[in-house]
């Protein structure tokens, strides 16, 4: 056990919003608030990775946890902490944001101090999301995430449809999230009568210990399958993110693009609380992973836009991911959790790139690209490694994942992995062509002027996340160690699991 | 100790390429000077990587190869672990030392021939990159490092034909080339899944020791994905059409890679994997068929090519497809000399290519006499006997086919379903303009207000149907609607009871009851 283990590091990463949003908005200029925006990002980063290294991998089970009463009537917690499984994703979040930061720095001009509040809010928020361990505070940051989303999506958006893409994203959020709070409710109803005398419970580890009857876990697993599906996205509720993509502003969706939260969910809360449930539809899952890898796929190979291949390629990602998860094994699940890991840092280094060509050229179509390469050799060159990387060539962090996520998948559905094997030729072919015309060939005339290659902030951001892309293909295990405790655990209590 | 300097000769050319690109990276003006530096580097590395190997070699025939060399575990999750190991067995290092030999030459072919030319620093960046892949993929005490190998020098070779990125076709051969070998990539994921779940491991050792007791079917699996990433990286066929295309790179890279070395990759795995391939007379058979009507195909095609670069690849498919006939026959031994000397002797005839013309003091020989009669057989060879058009009809075209169904699919059914905007219809393109204009994409057209989509429409529905309420029973005459419709319900439902009460339709209540139950 961690000496620091009873700091309240995740309090701090939350509380830092209140504070930072006070400085931002009695801040006199925009000089002035961006620079608040970094230092906080920069603070957060450091906690998030004192964090990391404090903590203890060879213990499966939550760390770093705080338990304060919120709502005590009900009684809901204010109940923080992490595993083996999440704790990743603070540092990475907050590289993310960072990144996000930098790259919007002088671009936004509009309402920075608005701006840069909801940002910081929804950086709050996916901590929150991340670190929640109490179902109804993981509800209340699930929703609240919607707040900025909106309003970034449809005051900063680049394209003309941005408030409808909004207004529909934000609908088709809150309804979702209905399942989802009849599920926390129904999950805690139930509890009180499974455990006599304990009253309701809303506590996860709590819900964990105690499974609960076949057919409510059942009830559960469709309940939360159903509230998930549109944000991982699944297809066919995936419609909103090719949408959004072209519409919103491409830093941010860099991180709601790169942040797989919907696969978080079901890593963390889905399975685990119907393990029963999960091990008789894990086929369920299979297809619906599979629907999703080929029709991505398939769908990128017809773009002709960086941003929707993006889109559609995430979601043949998401599906990579879905399967690994469904096969419940440890090299399909290490893999999976790697994988995502490894897509937010490659999916949101590509979106920062797309990002600073659309502020160059005003367009990310490849009719209106096309010979960037001369121009723009060091942007062309990170595009690729990220590329690659998504491929999952070796030396980036794409191999490992991409490697164990196979070997899972194949063990466990043969024929589904040989789908998954025909995907990566796919993976190369949308990557490529697509890459091809819009950044080789001849330059085209319009562009010439306009064009200069990145900047050294911009290439900052890129090459920092290019670097842990190469660091961790290199030397995965400084991943897989964290992982493997808790994985083995999540894993045993799935398939060892009797009501 | 002495054996773990072996890896040197993988990473000292990595280490040169990744010290070109911190040089592109940090001092990124380029001025001529440099070229010297950037030679100096690339030579140095793989003289260092030569020179280790040579070592090696000398101990290896003063106290007979060590043979495997275990450093320690890369990662892994389960059962699958992939260790760190080096094969430094006979064949290993004398094909390393071989190859390194080779690079060297090429390197040093490569500082006046690359002269001037504006990706000069990218391209020994590469070059470097492909020595290091290559050793790796000689080297390699297990499968999954084989593949770390393979796939950098499939990268790096997609990066080299690609290298005049300004001209189209390069850069379309060069997205074939990769495109194509990934089947191959497919093929050895699967080869190396197989050969975890069969013979416990993916160490050539390892494989080796379990052969005997796999059955057929697992060694055929084990085989068969390994031999689809053989023939890819090979050329042969039915994956020869993207080799020829791959001459578009600087003529110093296709020495290295086409002429010499990553042709010969698939061989190379082939040789590692005979002892499982000695349990599989069937994929045997097939290896040697393949092999041969890959070396006829090579040599007829051959005759007929119009520039010196193509006839010489397909010279060089046609020796492979013999090597792969060799190792078919059983005679793996022959088949490794047999790639020895090919390698060398191919390597000397690409980099001499270039002057070819100004030695001969003619133009390119004519096709050969006998050819010129056969104006059919003449034409077929020209096109390669259409397997590139072949592989694009078969697997190309459906599958582009099938991506345009989808995104119509989406377009039509999905999109409108889900009832949000078609994001293609932000028009983009004449194409896509056109596509509307005649139907094929939705128009575009929507208000934030406006409900579609099926959620949208059932809750319009139900707000119509609520409005109707609201406006027929609430608001006409303060609630005197309501009062009349409860009325008239009230009526009904006196008259319902009234017909209860009566012993025929209760009996029949009570037997509906019993059906429903029952």
């Amino acid at each position: 056990m961690n000496p620091m283990d009873k700091l309240p590091l995740i309090s701090l990463l939350l509380v830092m919003f209140p504070l930072s949003a006070l400085f931002i908005w009695r801040a006199r200029n925009s000089c002035q608030i961006r620079r608040i925006a970094l230092i906080t990002v920069i603070l957060e980063l450091l906690v998030s990775l004192i964090i990391l290294l404090g903590f203890d991998a060879r213990v499966p089970g939550f760390q770093w946890v705080e338990t304060h009463a919120w709502i005590p009537s009900i009684p809901i917690f204010y109940r923080v902490g992490v595993d083996g499984l999440s704790v990743w994703f603070l540092p990475l979040n907050a590289l993310l944001f960072l990144g996000t930061i930098l790259s919007s720095w002088n671009r936004v001009t509009t309402m920075p101090r608005l701006y840069y509040t909801l940002l910081l809010l929804l950086k709050t928020v996916t901590y929150g999301i991340f670190s929640a361990l109490d179902t109804i505070l993981f509800f209340f940051f699930w929703e609240l995430a919607l707040i900025p989303v909106y309003f970034l999506v449809s005051l900063w958006g680049v394209g003309p449809h941005r408030r409808y893409a909004a207004v529909q994203y934000t609908l088709l959020m809150i309804a979702s999230g209905i399942p989802m709070l009849m599920a926390f409710v129904l999950l805690a109803v139930d509890h009180a009568h499974l455990v006599h005398g304990q009253g309701l419970t809303f506590s996860l580890p709590d819900l964990l210990a105690t499974p609960a009857s076949k057919p409510f876990q059942t009830l559960l697993f469709f309940l939360l399958l159903a509230s998930l599906a549109p944000k991982l996205p699944m297809v066919p509720l995936h419609v909103w993110l090719p949408t959004m993509a072209r519409e919103g502003p491409v830093v941010v969706l860099a991180i709601m693009t790169g942040l797989k939260l919907g696969a978080y969910a079901i890593l963390r809360f889905l399975i685990p609380l119907a393990p029963l449930a999960m091990r008789e539809y894990h086929w369920l899952l299979t297809g619906l992973g599979t629907a999703g890898l080929l029709y991505g796929a398939f769908l990128a190979l017809s773009q002709t836009n960086l941003l929707t291949l993006l889109a559609y390629a995430s979601i043949s990602h998401v599906g990579l991911v879905l399967l690994g998860l469904a096969a419940m094994n440890l090299s399909g699940l290490q893999g999976a959790i790697f994988q995502l890991i490894n897509f937010s840092l490659i999916t949101s280094g590509l979106f920062f790139l797309t990002g600073f060509i659309q502020h160059r050229t005003q367009s990310t179509e490849a009719v209106n690209l096309g010979g960037l390469a001369r121009r723009m050799p060091m942007l062309t060159a990170l595009y690729l490694l990220l590329g690659l990387a998504s491929m999952g060539i070796p030396g980036t962090s794409g191999f490992p994942a991409e490697f164990l996520l196979l070997m899972g998948i194949l063990d466990a559905h043969t024929g589904v992995g040989l789908a998954a094997l025909a995907t990566m030729i796919l993976g190369a072919g949308y990557f490529l062509n697509l890459f091809r015309k819009c950044f080789f060939g001849p330059a085209l005339s319009e562009t010439d002027g306009i064009l200069e290659d990145l900047t050294k902030r911009e290439l900052g951001v890129v090459l920092t996340l290019a670097s842990v892309v190469i660091l961790l293909g290199i030397f995965p295990h400084l991943l897989l160690d964290q992982l493997s405790a808790t994985a083995a655990s999540w894993l045993q209590h799935i398939q060892t699991n009797q009501p | 100790m002495v054996d773990h300097s072996a890896w040197l000769a993988i990473f000292l050319p990595w280490g040169a390429a990744l010290t070109l690109a911190g040089e592109r990276l940090f001092h990124p003006v380029w001025h001529e000077a440099k070229e010297k530096t950037v030679g100096k580097i690339s030579f140095a590395a793989t003289l260092g990587a030569l020179l280790v190997l040579l070592l090696l070699d000398v101990k290896a025939v003063l106290f007979g190869p060590s043979g495997a060399l275990h450093s320690g575990e890369w990662f892994g999750a389960g059962t699958y672990t992939v260790p760190l190991g080096l094969m430094l067995d006979g064949l290993g290092l004398s094909l390393a030392t071989l190859m390194a030999w080779i690079s060297l030459l090429t390197i040093r072919f490569s500082i006046p021939y690359m002269h001037r030319e504006s990706g000069f620093l990218r391209f020994f960046m590469i070059l470097n990159l492909f020595i290091g892949a290559m050793q790796l993929i000689v080297l390699a005490g297990n499968a999954l490092l084989v593949f770390v190998g393979w796939e950098l020098a499939g990268v790096s070779s997609f990066l080299l034909i690609g290298y005049a990125f300004e001209r189209n076709t390069a850069t379309k051969n060069a997205n074939r080339a990769l495109i194509t070998n990934r089947f191959g990539d497919a093929g050895f994921l699967f080869g190396i899944f197989a050969a975890f779940t069969w013979c416990g491991g993916v160490d050539w050792r390892q494989i080796a020791r379990a052969a005997p007791q796999v059955e057929t079917m697992g060694a055929t699996l084990v085989g068969l994905g390994f031999l689809c990433a053989a023939l890819a990286k090979s050329g042969q066929i039915p994956f020869s059409s993207w080799i020829a295309r791959a001459m578009d790179g600087p003529t110093p890279s296709s020495a290295i890679f086409y002429g010499s070395l990553m042709v010969h990759a698939g061989v190379i795995l082939t040789l590692r994997l005979e002892p499982m391939l000695q349990q599989t007379p069937s994929l045997l058979t097939a290896i040697a068929a393949i092999g041969f009507v890959t070396a006829l195909y090579g040599w007829i095609t051959a005759q007929g090519q119009s520039d010196v670069k193509s006839s010489l690849i397909f010279a060089t498919i046609s020796q492979i497809g013999l090597m792969f006939l060799w190792c078919g026959l059983g005679w793996f031994t022959l088949a490794a000399w047999h790639l020895g000397l090919h390698a060398s002797f191919r390597a000397w005839q690409f980099l001499h290519a270039p002057s070819l013309m100004d030695d001969l003091d003619r133009p390119a020989p004519p096709a050969p006499r006998w050819l010129t009669r056969w104006q059919r057989l003449h034409t077929a060879l020209l096109q390669r006997f259409w397997l590139e058009h072949l592989g694009d009809a078969m697997i190309v075209a459906p599958t582009m086919k099938l991506a345009a169904d989808m995104r119509l699919l989406e377009h039509r059914a999905i999109t409108p379903l889900a009832g949000l905007p078609a994001h293609a219809n932000a028009i983009s393109t004449l194409a896509q303009w056109q596509e509307q204009q005649t139907g094929a994409i939705p128009a575009s057209g929507y208000a934030v207000d406006r409900s579609t989509g099926v959620a949208g429409k059932m809750i319009q529905g139900l707000a119509s149907i609520l409005y109707s309420f609201e406006e027929n029973m609430i608001l006409k005459g303060g609630g005197a609607g309501l009062m009349e419709v409860l009325q008239l319900v009230g009526k009904r439902l006196i008259l319902i009871d009234h017909l209860l009460s009566q012993p025929r339709y209760l009996i029949l209540m009570i037997a509906l009851t019993f059906v429903i139950i029952l």
